[in-house]
């Protein structure tokens, strides 16, 4: 058994020095990759991993007279999430994001410090020494925060006192309400209740069930489902509409969306913020079919109030397009992406 | 025995005839109900339909269509005022009226959800008293449901006070709108007065009757006045429900706002279910933060080790009330909002996706901190306990699995920042972070919190025990694979959700509510069945818990206080420039959304306000203390109070 725990500490530990060497640059950074499509898993693995391993080494120092103070266990554990949130997730996350999060582990450190009597009186035993100046030592680190929090405090003032060239943040929303209804080509469509006249089964009926069944495989790999090839001459129906979606789209809206719907086309990068990506599983995948039809249709300048600060500049493609067009082009997207339109029932 | 049997069936028949004759007004008032009251129209009839009433085309009623039950009535008011942005719809002092009503609103909701809450402990802890078996905790539990209804009297008057302010600032600022919400609601508005005064009669007798009503049959009658009083209570509660239901999703009125006669359709609409069930409980655990805030306060400020051991269990008891009412709030909420979106599309999208946002991400932070308050309160009582050191150890892991739930829970999904954050992220979603944003991930994050809240909960209650049945072994592991898969279940499920349609999807949290409710109710009852004739590895040791506790008590209030206050802004401002909704449209100078950081700030002053003024109210309790809180001993050995879950 201790054989085991030593073994499970020495790999925890080996992984933990490839972990800081990553973050140090000694070697690349995604040396040890997130793999697509699993990441969000991963990363919570990931982190279990490490609170285990942590367990475990604190554990074995204790048992062979080596135990690490909890103060010093509580302040590294919190400085190595704070490394990892910076620099093992890609792509680096938003100051905001990592704040929250780091808040958040702090509050967390101090509920696993301070959750029993016994570890918060060890957890504040460093504190109150130096607080207590109980030996020369101490008394020296004093003085010396007496001095540098000062210090720190006014560099924090003055540095928020300096002129700011950043442009501003704004909170944008990305999927304002939409109306009840929209008019487009002089035909009203309530937008509760419409349905994507090209979402049909081969008796030409509304049916989404049918036509989930032939979109690309969930995975990342996006495959085409066994006989539901839109670019197939014989294609008919539903899969005939998604190829010819797919053309509109590639005339029309790949420059910008990109070839693989991931808002990293051509022109993407000419945009702030860049174009939407409808791999996400927070675009497509959230909205109703006819949500779509109207973002489409009346582009960024038909947003509504509230979707201040209108930060959009897609064209409203009602004055390109035919309504029948723009239908086809949703149903594609839907097909490419491997989502499901979202519906009420 | 028999005596017994006989006073149970003596105060059922007087709880009986109490109720029957408090809701004499109700029942009166049917008739005229199923009528429609006559003509509701604000006031009266419009001068040229008055006149036709005496020529024969009186005859012809005309009929409207009901705008949500899409039924024919026949119209029997006038249409909803079409105001303009002039002193006459909207008389204001050199100040935004709107915020004065949001004051007078939220002040007049604080106090209104604590006295409706409070009698409903009462009447739980002192039903608990009756049944006890042990005679010191039966006085202890007494004393204890005194000293609740004693705090919430004071503030009963408050309330009253401050709905007197609400309506004098509606008829003052908003007569336009509030003469047209009366017009509407003219019955229901009396019905709710007559109730008020029948509270007020029967919250007094309630009080001044406590000493004389504590022995044999009038003691079973005092008990059955508190359910007559908790049912006029929620009855009140769910009549002003039906004023903000109907203001969000109209029905009962035609498209002009024409009441059509049927005050149980305007009563009855489509959000004033889900509203009645979200308020109930979400006042339950707001009553329990309250009185767990204020034996913190008692408990800080005690000078003697009786003190402290009577405030610490008190603490304890409105603590487990409250988070036992916490822990279906998530579920009764996310009910809500399925029926907001089953209402209105874009009132939904308003609400989760779009304007109001990130209100819900503070929201979620609020949730957070709750369970994580309440989790390191109990984490901290288990000091108490000689014997739970043996769980204590483990602190670190559920602090884990908590942070990492939680952080999944706050994750928003359109992130702040900068514009160079954007670029060098490469889109407004992150491809990692970003998975966390949406709903399947956010349900498996609070589902994972209350779960993990559960097995605190049964931690604690067996901290100073260990099961003696031949079973236990078996027990044990049972508990640990219920648990083990409730958690595979729920994060499953979450990852599963990214994989299937959105409407399959949103199905999927009712296995996951089933699994955390199954960890509750199961293994809560397993847990107290493998207890029995437990061996006790000492008392609770009350009053000796740390006093960072009492400091997660409130904190856990104050989590409250505030996130009451933001979901009432969030669930008002998404009417978004309707009085009522799509029938009535605010034309006054303020019918924009606030900023959030103005609604933050506006927010904290409301419950620092509520805060200062509920102290005072604690401090008028103290005065009326006239001699020790607790005759009973400090430790009870072998008794436990059991949280209000079991």
């Amino acid at each position: 058994m201790k054989l085991i725990l030593w073994a499970g500490a020495i790999v925890g530990a080996i992984a933990l020095v490839v972990l800081l060497v990553m973050v140090g640059g000694l070697l690349p950074p995604q040396t040890i990759k997130l793999v697509e499509g699993y990441m969000p898993m991963q990363l919570l693995a990931e982190l279990a991993f490490f609170v285990g391993v942590f367990a475990l080494i604190s554990y074995l120092l204790k048992q062979n007279g080596l135990g690490i103070p909890r103060f010093w266990q509580g302040l590294s554990f919190w400085i190595f999430i704070l490394l990892y949130l910076t620099y093992r997730i890609y792509p680096p996350i938003p100051f905001s994001v990592r704040a929250l999060f780091g808040t958040v582990a702090m509050v967390g450190v101090f509920m696993w410090v301070s959750g029993a009597e016994e570890d918060w009186k060890e957890f504040k035993k460093p504190i109150l020494n130096v607080l207590d100046a109980v030996t020369p030592f101490h008394k020296a680190l004093r003085t010396f925060y007496l001095i540098a929090i000062p210090i720190i405090l006014w560099g924090f003032s003055y540095n928020s006192f300096l002129p700011n060239l950043d442009e501003p943040i704004e909170l944008r929303t990305v999927h304002p309400a939409p109306p009840a209804s929209t008019k487009v080509h002089g035909k009203t469509f309530v937008l509760q209740t419409s349905s994507n006249p090209y979402r049909v089964s081969p008796e030409g009926k509304y049916d989404q069930e049918y036509t989930n069944t032939l979109i690309t495989e969930q995975s990342m790999g996006r495959l085409l489902k066994p006989d539901a090839n839109p670019w197939d001459p014989k294609a008919e129906g539903y899969l005939k509409f998604v190829r010819e979606g797919g053309e509109i789209f590639f005339q029309n809206c790949h420059f910008c969306h990109g070839d693989n719907l991931n808002g990293r086309g051509l022109h993407a990068f000419a945009f702030n913020p860049i174009p939407a990506n409808f791999t996400d599983p927070g675009t497509l995948a959230q909205l109703q079919e006819t949500f779509v039809f109207w973002r489409v249709a009346k582009g960024g300048i038909g947003l509504p109030r509230e979707a201040f600060p209108w930060a959009s500049v897609m064209p409203p493609w009602e004055q390109h397009l035919t309504t029948d067009e723009i239908w086809k082009v949703v149903l594609f997207e839907y097909w490419h992406t491997g989502y499901y339109p979202r519906t009420w029932d | 025995m028999g005596g017994l049997t006989r006073n149970k069936t003596l105060s059922i028949m007087a709880l009986g005839a109490m109720i029957g004759l408090l809701l004499l007004p109700i029942v009166v008032s049917m008739p005229a109900l199923a009528g429609g009251g006559g003509t509701p129209a604000a006031g009266g009839p419009p001068p040229d339909v008055a006149k036709k009433a005496d020529t024969p085309e009186a005859a012809k009623v005309e009929k409207g269509r009901d705008v949500y039950y899409k039924t024919e009535g026949i119209v029997s008011g006038a249409p909803a005022p079409k105001t303009a942005d002039n002193p006459q719809f909207y008389p204001r002092y050199n100040f935004e009226s709107r915020v004065l009503l949001w004051f007078a609103n939220q002040q007049h909701l604080y106090y209104g959800s604590f006295v409706l809450a409070v009698p409903i402990f009462c009447m739980i802890i002192e039903f608990m008293g009756i049944i006890s078996k042990d005679k010191a905790m039966a006085k202890k539990y007494d004393q204890l449901a005194y000293d609740f209804i004693k705090i919430s009297l004071t503030a009963y008057s408050l309330t009253a006070i401050l709905g007197g302010i609400l309506i004098f600032t509606f008829l003052t600022l908003y007569p336009a709108f509030f003469g047209y919400l009366s017009s509407i609601f003219r019955p229901v508005m009396h019905i709710y007065a007559l109730l008020f005064v029948a509270e007020s009669g029967t919250i007094y007798i309630y009080y001044y009757g406590w000493d004389r009503m504590k022995e044999g049959l009038l003691k079973w009658i005092h008990v059955s006045m508190s359910v007559v009083l908790n049912v006029i209570g929620t009855t009140l509660m769910f009549l002003a429900n039906s004023w903000i239901g109907f203001m969000m999703s109209p029905a009962g009125v035609d498209e002009q706002g024409r009441y059509l006669g049927n005050i149980w359709h305007s009563i009855h609409t489509a959000l004033w279910n889900p509203l009645n069930v979200h308020r109930l409980l979400g006042n339950m655990a707001f009553g329990g933060g309250v009185v767990a805030a204020y034996a913190a306060y008692r408990f800080l400020a005690s000078k003697t080790d009786e003190e402290r051991a009577h405030y610490d269990w008190m603490g304890y008891i409105a603590m487990a009330i409250g988070v036992a009412f916490l822990i279906p709030l998530p579920f009764a909420g996310y009910w809500l909002m399925r029926e907001v979106y089953a209402y209105r599309q874009q009132m939904g999208i308003t609400l989760m996706g779009g304007l109001l946002a990130w209100l819900f991400i503070i929201q979620a932070t609020m949730i957070g901190i709750l369970f994580l308050s309440a989790n390191y309160y109990l984490w901290q009582a288990m000091g108490r306990m000689r014997g739970a050191e043996k769980y204590q150890r483990y602190i670190k892991y559920m602090v884990f699995v908590l942070v990492c739930g939680f952080l999944i829970f706050i994750t928003p999904h359109t992130m702040v920042m900068t514009p160079t954050e954007l670029k060098a992220m490469g889109g407004q979603q992150h491809p990692v972070l970003g998975n966390y944003g949406v709903m399947s991930a956010k349900n498996g994050g609070i589902n994972v919190i209350i779960t993990t809240t559960v097995l605190s909960f049964i931690w604690y209650a067996r901290g100073n025990k260990v099961p003696m049945v031949s079973w236990a072994r078996f027990g044990n592991i049972f508990m640990g694979c219920f648990f083990g898969m409730a958690y595979i279940n729920i994060i499953w499920l979450a990852i599963y959700g990214y994989y299937i349609p959105a409407n399959v999807r949103v199905g999927l949290s009712v296995p996951q509510v089933a699994t955390t409710l199954s960890c509750l109710f199961f293994m809560t009852a397993l847990n107290l069945v493998m207890l029995k004739g437990a061996k006790h590895s000492g008392a609770i040791e009350w009053g000796k818990i740390s006093v960072r506790s009492q400091y997660a008590l409130i904190m856990l209030a104050t989590a409250f206080t505030w996130m009451m206050g933001l979901m009432g802004y969030i669930r008002s401002s998404v009417r978004l420039f309707w009085h009522v909704n799509e029938i009535m449209r605010d034309n006054s100078p303020w019918a924009y959304t606030h900023t959030t950081g103005f609604a933050a700030n506006m927010i904290s002053f409301n419950v620092l306000f509520f805060w200062l003024t509920i102290l005072f109210v604690f401090f008028l309790a103290t005065l009326g203390v006239k001699k020790a809180p607790v005759e009973a001993k400090v430790t009870v050995p072998g008794r436990v109070p059991e949280p209000a879950t079991h």
